[in-house]
């Protein structure tokens, strides 16, 4: 918030070296500006901008001596008075008493840190603007008067005006949950501790230890998380790949000189895309229920009895999302349905800007469109595609549409370890989470695992641009 | 102009942003230490009243009539608004917990969630002075037992017939036959039919454990389990499920599965509740019986199947900003005149005992005979997903062969765990 009033650049020294140089040199308004920022204009003939100033300042310090500086004195506890409430009578209401909410104090806190933080750094940025002024000043020129200051923003520095509002919304909505989330993991915030009835606290790294199956309280979690993340992965990979190479094979033969009606193919597989997915997700579920219409069909072919003679099934029906290895396949497959409409579209296009020449001269030089795709269209298709697939096996291994609705009441864990903490076969860590916090209000576990599931993203996403960037300046 | 065009864009991507990472619930903490003493009622000005009040989707039009009736009978008291959602009470506390202080001032609720709500702080205590004794009396003790938790009185008692029996088909089998599963199975895989039992789900699974004596509840945490499942004979009642599970006179059919079945003609009975005996008497008509559940063969001897009774309740939120005008509403709904009505209008066995006595229903008998063999259900949220999965396990014919021991031993592992 107090990112409006920064102004004016600190020059070449450094954030902290203009400010101490400023600080030392500038006169009585220039270090009087850094308690009340308003004085220095003040002093420099500024006053709209004084008001302006000041009135941020008031503000941030508002806020802070109403409720963030309570919040954090509460902060190394989250809070030590337990909420209890009374029923009067005469009054037909309860009468509670001056609780903590360990979840608004953690909230206001991390608000005030950034807030003080915010108004510190602006306090540095007005000294060294005042003191600019100040030399200004002492050169015997003028200085800006309001108006041309705000010109100025609307001019050679267009840009701060323009990414004020997109900043302040990312520190808002995204930095803040995101620090909330990682505070929440070092707290014991779970169904025997939440708030407004009763308090959290801080735990250190209990439930990391208790992730990775170190002490803790469910035995069982270091197993399941190690289980999670593995069918985390494969699914990534199986889902990414997959539907990558479907998509490109079925563009590739849409756009087969040979291929006649081309348009009318496309069109019929871009039609799954026009049906929401959630849609399309719950309705394949009932078709592959146990009692649903797909084993129907199996039974009624004998598809069933085969399987069974082959000792792939032990039961009357097939087990499409209720056995955990046909549930994992199935989902691949159904997967592969919705996504390659997507990859074929993408794929139409990246094809259609191959060479023709280089095609042609392949074709000349006697290659079989086997060799034309692996040596020229796949390492073309992959060097175009490759942020592309780096970022959807991100989504993927975030990809919570598909597993959970298509197995979500429908699937029960075989494996009573997993069962204990909650997880189950086909979770993907995202899942979990979910599960974890919406059934059983383990918001601490949900936030550790959270946190996991950045990490991996992170750890990828680097790991593979560097060597996307590596190949890229060799191939060129 | 380009630049005004750019400065919207940004504008809007802000405001995109906010509507992505709006997930930061913002609790506001007030202290409401005030709020009582500040109207008072004794001026004789008529207050203005807001309540809101979650009962299910079927039930919307009954607790709209039950309300219009309350403001009607209380308007020389109170200015009352009473607003009415729809909150499935098999869910309800998904949608308290999430957040006690949003929920509505009176909300039905299954009596297997009581546990839960207290221990959040989200259900009033009725307090001596609110027609306590009253409340206590006039409902079956079985219902006061399920709303109650160490002595104190939490919820309303709503209904009384929310536990499971057995539903069948009168023409096919003699009200003898019903009284051994292994006769009914018999007599179904003879014809080529089937009797229905959700195994894959702790809720009926503990039938069996149950009847052979075995315990299960909650510690005194309130959210811990005991259970000695693994005790004998519980790896021979393991056994003696997994061989009704491959009997061919069985299916194990999930909830949502079980009315296909029935209407498809394949069920000549079934394991389930109430709410699925309208879809058993559509399909059978006449023919549709309902009794006690029967009893199953445990190494060589009868042993008759337990279950678990089950209550709805209405719960005043303690968060509500009047909550004696709600405590006064959920009253007023569970009274006798009221849940004689729910029973005519919506077929629910009340748990008011005058209203009982003029309410009869084949369900509501089959209900109270199995009230002798049924005790509250009291678990914590460790045991349901251990349960489902050695059951769903169990209904799979124990396709993997593991040992029997291991199996129980495994789930009652996950049954008792400390909750993390």
């Amino acid at each position: 918030m107090a990112k409006t009033a920064v102004r004016l650049d600190s020059g070449e020294k450094g954030f902290f070296g203009s400010f101490g140089e400023a600080f030392v040199k500038g006169d009585i308004f220039t270090k009087l500006s850094f308690v009340i920022w308003g004085l220095g204009y003040i002093g420099h003939g500024q006053l709209m901008k004084a008001l302006l100033v000041t009135f941020v300042q008031g503000l941030g310090l508002y806020f802070l001596a109403t409720s963030g500086i309570q919040s954090l004195m509460k902060f190394g506890t989250l809070g030590t008075v337990k909420m209890e409430s009374t029923f009067d009578f005469a009054t037909m209401k309860n009468v509670v008493n001056n609780y903590d909410n360990s979840f608004s104090i953690l909230l206001l806190s991390v608000v005030s840190i950034i807030v003080i933080v915010a108004m510190v750094a602006a306090g540095m940025m007005v000294v060294a603007s005042n003191y600019d002024l100040q030399k200004i000043r002492a050169q015997g020129k003028k200085t800006n008067t309001f108006l041309q200051d705000v010109n100025v923003y609307l001019n050679e520095k267009f840009y701060v005006t323009l990414l004020t509002l997109p900043v302040l919304g990312v520190v808002i909505f995204t930095i803040v949950p995101l620090f909330i989330l990682i505070a929440v993991a070092f707290t014991n915030y779970d169904q025997q501790h939440m708030p407004p009835s009763d308090l959290f606290t801080w735990v250190g790294f209990a439930n990391f230890l208790t992730l990775f199956g170190g002490g803790g309280l469910t035995a069982t979690f270091g197993y399941s998380f190690r289980k999670v993340l593995t069918w985390t992965l494969v699914w990534a990979f199986f889902a990414t790949f997959t539907t990558f190479f479907g998509g490109v094979l079925l563009a590739m033969f849409i756009n087969d000189k040979k291929t006649k009606l081309p348009k009318l193919w496309r069109t019929l597989f871009m039609v799954s895309i026009a049906v929401p997915q959630f849609v399309t997700l719950l309705l394949v579920r009932n078709f592959f229920s146990d009692t649903g219409i797909f084993n129907t069909m199996m039974a009624n072919c004998g598809v069933t009895g085969l399987l069974r003679n082959m000792g792939l099934i032990h039961t009357t029906y097939i087990p499409f999302l209720t056995d955990p290895g046909w549930a994992k396949f199935t989902i691949i497959m159904i997967n592969i349905w919705i996504g390659v409409p997507y990859q074929m579209l993408i794929a139409t296009g990246v094809l259609m800007n191959i060479p023709a020449d280089m095609l042609e001269a392949a074709k000349i030089d006697g290659a079989n469109p086997v060799q034309m795709f692996f040596r020229i269209t796949l390492p073309y298709l992959l060097n175009v595609q490759g942020p592309a697939l780096v970022t959807d096996f991100v989504k993927n291994i975030n990809n919570f549409n598909v597993i959970y609705l298509l197995t979500q009441d429908v699937f029960a864990t075989h494996d009573q370890a997993l069962a204990a903490s909650n997880a189950k076969e086909v979770d993907l860590l995202v899942t979990w989470l979910f599960r974890l916090t919406q059934e059983y209000y383990n918001y601490k576990m949900a936030a550790v695992i959270g946190i996991m599931v950045f990490i991996v993203c992170a750890v990828f996403t680097v790991v593979s641009f560097r060597f996307i960037n590596k190949r890229e300046a060799t191939f060129s | 102009m380009k630049k005004a065009i750019a400065l919207t864009l940004a504008g809007a991507m802000a405001l995109s942003l906010a509507a992505c990472g709006g997930s930061a619930s913002v609790a506001a903490s007030e202290s409401t230490a005030q709020s009582g003493a500040a109207e008072s009622t004794a001026t004789g000005a008529i207050e203005d009243v807001t309540l809101t009040m979650w009962g299910a989707e079927e039930d919307q039009d009954l607790l709209r009539q039950i309300s219009d009736k309350f403001i009607e009978e209380n308007k020389d008291k109170v200015n009352l608004t009473i607003n009415i959602g729809v909150q499935s009470e098999s869910e309800c506390k998904d949608t308290v917990l999430n957040d006690p202080e949003a929920a509505a001032d009176v909300y039905a609720f299954a009596d297997d969630q009581l546990n839960q709500l207290v221990a959040a702080g989200a259900l009033q205590e009725i307090p001596a002075e609110m027609n306590l004794e009253d409340v206590k009396t006039r409902n079956s003790p079985a219902s006061v037992d399920a709303a109650t938790i160490d002595g104190k009185l939490y919820a309303y008692p709503l209904t009384a017939d929310n536990g499971y029996f057995m539903f069948y088909d009168s023409s096919f089998y003699t009200e003898e036959d019903v009284k051994s599963l292994d006769t009914m199975l018999e007599k179904a895989a003879a014809a080529g039919k089937k009797v229905s039992m959700d195994l894959a789900n702790g809720w009926y699974l503990y039938s069996f454990y149950a009847g052979a004596g075995l315990e299960l509840g909650l510690n005194e945490d309130g959210v811990t389990n005991f259970c000695n499942w693994n005790e004998a004979p519980g790896a021979d009642v393991t056994q003696a499920i997994i061989d009704i599970a491959k009997n061919p006179g069985f299916v194990s059919l999930k909830d949502e599965s079980f009315t296909g079945e029935l209407k498809a003609g394949n069920l000549v009975a079934g394991v389930n509740g109430t709410w699925r005996a309208n879809d058993a008497a559509e399909v059978w008509g006449d023919n549709y019986a309902a009794c006690k559940l029967p009893t199953y063969t445990l190494n060589g001897e009868q042993v008759q199947m337990a279950s678990f009774s089950g209550f709805k309740l209405i719960g005043v939120n303690r968060h509500s900003k009047n909550v004696g005008w709600a405590m006064m509403l959920a009253d007023y709904v569970t009274n006798e005149e009221n849940e004689t009505l729910r029973f005519e209008m919506r077929g629910q066995g009340p748990s008011n005992l005058k209203a009982l006595e003029n309410a009869a229903s084949p369900a509501l008998t089959a209900v109270v005979a199995q009230s002798e063999f049924a005790s509250l259900q009291r678990v914590g949220n460790n045991f349901w997903t251990p349960a489902e999965s050695l059951g769903s396990i169990l209904a799979k014919g124990n396709a993997e062969g593991k040992d029997t021991q291991a199996l129980v031993d495994e789930a009652v592992a996950g049954i008792t765990a400390p909750v993390a």
